[in-house]
């Protein structure tokens, strides 16, 4: 329909994962385990296929169904569909591989909690749906997949605490839901279509605009974590089994970010103030400081890199302010808005593979010596050498240090926050950054301080500390295709004209 | 006239909604559920969807509420040990002062009316749009079936239909999930009750032939899968309570592929048509009203037997704490 190359890649993209997550059903638990790590790494493999696809020929669409929207959905893969579902292949693969280790040393009984297959295969494809679909609904629907899978992958342990935060996390999520669907009722209702190209050409300003803009943005920010929305995700995060919780932090908080920034970006111009914008970004502010500072105070590791999470979070609702113009500026005169959305996707690829890495990292620790106290982390140097090196490295890309992947995400909000104007938001980053190096370093001295009495650290599968690692390491490589990648955003058509939506709604919309 | 019944629905629902938040014991909240859900299905016929309607019946007030029963059951056979009353369903929720006559309880219910003003007020403003239902009905011939609503979901939009077919699977491996990792949980034999056994002996061909009925009308008029799966798992779960366990004596495999055959025939059928060609779940148009019905019956059968495992791991797993 929009003269754009039709390709079976997204369709396959969802239902593959999905064939495979079936299939592992039938299986007895440690061939389950097997089954289910092929299937991840022919998903990741999968994934990779695409991303060249898209990087050779350009966005590529399929309509199931054959039937054009807005009656009909549209999966579209353009650059910022692929990097995401590029990132979770990566960053999903390794977490696999993991796993896939973890499990069976944790639960050798069982065969290793085999119901965590199914789910993460179907987890991956609902965050593939998530980054291809063009349509409000289906968005809707990608998020229930999510949901119930990111819900029931953090209770997989069964311990009271787990379910408990479980609990509060389902409750969360769900309230989120509600809220984005009430919004879509509304907007379908006022318009007519559900199709985000579509709904952003016809979208007019107004009380009903207005207020399904902003129930949807509040049920997206329930559902990332978004200050003040963020008490779920710290005791849902921790408890959860440790790929579970490097999955959680790293890729499903993300799928809501994604539709936050598709929909401001591109769907809703007309309805977006310079207030609602800066509002977005104070919540951001609080949650940098907040969880920075939080994370400082925690006495368990795997609560620290939770708070860490809000953090780290926050970094990304600081970039919407930047996106609407102030009074009297022209589209033309801003020029730091292709480098404040691309920083911010690459904030949220370096943030992914950092935190899977610390995340995993610290499941070997508790592994190693039997509880998460961070105490336990005295003397890891002289016993772990790779589980340090691995924690060290993705520390210094949490911070934002240089050579890091971290450090041009972060580098380059900073550059857009100037360019903009927009000075008050620097100290904040500084600041964020400061506390993190205040909570690693903090970390990193207890790791090099000798043992006070005799703990003892039991052996460890090598494959996990080797996992680990590859993904710390993982989050310093990505700095060298960091040109090619910010270009291939930035050429992308779909964007082009997301932020002249967005220029042209700007500060004027509700006028 | 009819908006003298539409507000009084309208109240009577929110009202429905207040009793069971309100209601100080849980037996009562659940029934206050069911009524809440009835209200909630007749104001979607007055508004012309029969079809959610129906489900709305199905679904929230018919098989969450057996679910509710059963966790009720459940929870006065934990607690009779601890009160001195054995039946703890009357289990007091709240004996102090109710919440929301704090401070903070005020501003919050205040704040809370201020949003639902808010609300009503945009609810208000939607101008008429009239939505895609003139491009469903200029498409409906080519659809394969008379019913709008089947058209949407199962062919226009059988995308999502196919993707909420895989969240009902997920709320079944979520409740294994919270419970362990047991595929079926074996199955201790229940005392025959003779009026049990009357019951399910008339109701079992009844509903079965309901179900197909409304599965087969889905094509032309209000009904479909999933108002169908409600009354064949009615079924499952009444020989369940009868001491018929069906899905436990069967094969696992079979239960499996049972479970799985819905969304699994219906993403082979789209993967084929790939293969072919075509888009994911583009049926060729002369097959489509085939093609749909085998989906929805396939469907119909997995929607059932994912709401039976879902009751009797439930079941099982209440029991199982209890003991």
């Amino acid at each position: 329909m929009t003269g754009l190359p039709t390709s079976p890649l997204p369709a396959l993209l969802v239902g593959f994962p999905i064939l495979l997550a079936i299939l592992t059903l039938f299986f007895r638990p440690g061939v389950k385990a097997l089954v289910g790590l092929a299937g991840c790494l022919l998903t990741a493999l999968l994934a990779f296929i695409a991303f060249v696809e898209v990087t050779q020929r350009g966005t590529v669409i399929h309509t199931p169904g054959g039937w054009d929207p807005p009656l009909g959905i549209l999966l579209r893969m353009d650059a910022l569909a692929a990097v995401f579902i590029g990132m979770t292949a990566l960053v999903g693969g390794f977490i696999s591989l993991y796993a896939w280790r973890y499990l069976r040393a944790q639960d050798p009984a069982t065969g290793g909690y085999p119901l965590f297959w199914p789910l993460w295969l179907f987890l991956w494809a609902g965050l593939n749906g998530l980054f291809l679909s063009n349509d409000l609904f289906n968005l809707f629907v990608t998020i229930e997949v999510i949901s119930i899978c990111a819900v029931a992958l953090a209770v997989l342990s069964g311990k009271a605490g787990a379910l408990k935060a479980g609990l509060r996390y389902l409750l969360a999520a769900i309230t989120g839901s509600m809220a984005y669907l009430f919004g879509v009722a509304l907007l379908y209702g006022s318009t007519g279509t559900l199709d985000l190209d579509h709904l952003g050409q016809v979208l007019e300003p107004g009380t009903t605009t207005t207020f399904a803009l902003l129930v949807v943005t509040l049920g997206l920010l329930i559902k990332m974590a978004g200050f003040p929305f963020h008490f779920w995700l710290p005791p849902a995060h921790s408890n959860a089994l440790a790929p579970v919780s490097a999955l959680l932090s790293a890729l499903v908080v993300k799928g809501a970010f994604y539709i936050l920034l598709r929909l401001w970006m591109e769907v809703f111009g007309v309805g977006i103030t310079y207030a609602a914008g800066q509002l977005i970004g104070l919540a951001g502010a609080i949650a940098v400081i907040w969880g920075s500072w939080q994370a400082f105070m925690q006495t368990s590791l795997k609560l620290l890199v939770a708070h860490s999470s809000v953090a780290q979070l926050g970094y990304l609702l600081m970039i919407f302010p930047l996106l609407i113009l102030p009074p009297g500026v022209t589209a033309d005169s801003a020029d730091w808005l292709s480098v404040t959305w691309t920083g911010g996707v690459y904030q949220v690829i370096s943030h992914a593979i950092a935190k899977a890495s610390f995340f995993l990292s610290a499941g070997i620790v508790i592994m190693a010596v039997g509880h998460d106290r961070i105490e336990s982390l005295r003397d890891l140097v002289g016993n772990m050498r790779i589980t340090s090196m691995a924690i060290g490295l993705a520390g210094v890309s949490l911070i934002g240090l240089p050579p890091s992947g971290g450090f041009v995400g972060k580098w380059m909000l900073l550059k857009g926050i100037l360019l903009s104007g927009q000075w008050w938001w620097a100290p904040v980053v500084v600041a964020g950054s400061l506390l993190t190096a205040g909570y690693v370093f903090m970390l990193l001295r207890l790791a090099f301080a000798p043992a006070r009495e005799k703990e003892p650290f039991r052996p460890v599968p090598k494959t996990l500390e080797v996992v680990a690692l590859l993904l710390a390491v993982s989050s310093f490589l990505i700095v060298f295709p960091a040109d090619y990648l910010i270009q291939f955003l930035e050429n992308s058509e779909i964007f082009g004209s997301g932020i002249e939506a967005v220029l042209k709604g700007g500060f004027y919309g509700n006028d | 006239m009819s908006v003298l019944i539409d507000s009084l629905l309208a109240i009577l629902i929110v009202y429905l909604a207040l009793q069971c938040l309100l209601a100080p014991r849980l037996t009562q909240t659940v029934f206050l559920f069911f009524a809440f859900g009835l209200a909630l299905a007749l104001a979607w016929v007055r508004l012309g969807a029969v079809d959610v309607a129906i489900t709305e019946a199905a679904i929230a007030s018919g098989f969450l509420g057996v679910l509710f029963l059963d966790a009720l059951r459940d929870f006065s056979f934990i607690t009779s040990g601890k009160q001195e009353s054995s039946d703890a369903a009357n289990h007091s929720v709240s004996k102090k002062k109710p919440a929301f006559l704090s401070l903070p309880g005020v501003v919050l219910v205040l704040g809370l009316g201020l949003f639902l003003l808010i609300t009503l007020e945009a609810v208000w403003k939607v101008p008429e749009s009239g939505g895609l239902t003139a491009a469903t009905e200029a498409l409906l011939p080519e659809s394969g079936v008379e019913n709008p609503v089947t058209a949407v979901l199962l062919n226009f939009r059988a995308y999502d239909t196919w993707l909420e077919m895989g969240v009902i699977l997920l709320g079944l491996l979520a409740v294994m999930a919270v419970g362990g990792i047991k595929i079926f949980p074996v199955h201790r034999k229940t005392p025959e009750d003779p009026v049990l056994q009357q019951v399910i002996l008339f109701f079992t061909p009844i509903l079965f032939l309901f179900g197909a009925f409304l599965l087969y009308f889905g094509k032309n008029g209000p009904g479909g899968a999933f108002q169908a799966a409600v009354l064949w798992g009615a079924i499952g779960i009444l020989l369940h309570l009868g001491g018929r366990p069906v899905l436990t004596v069967i094969p696992r495999w079979l239960s499996q592929l049972l479970l799985i055959m819905g969304i699994g025939f219906f993403l082979m059928l789209g993967f084929l048509l790939l293969a072919g060609g075509a888009s994911l779940f583009e049926y060729p148009p002369s097959y489509a009203g085939v093609l749909i019905l085998i989906i929805e019956t396939l469907a119909a059968i997995s929607i059932a037997v994912t709401l039976v495992s879902v009751f009797v791991h439930l079941n099982q797993l209440n029991k199982e704490e209890s003991n």
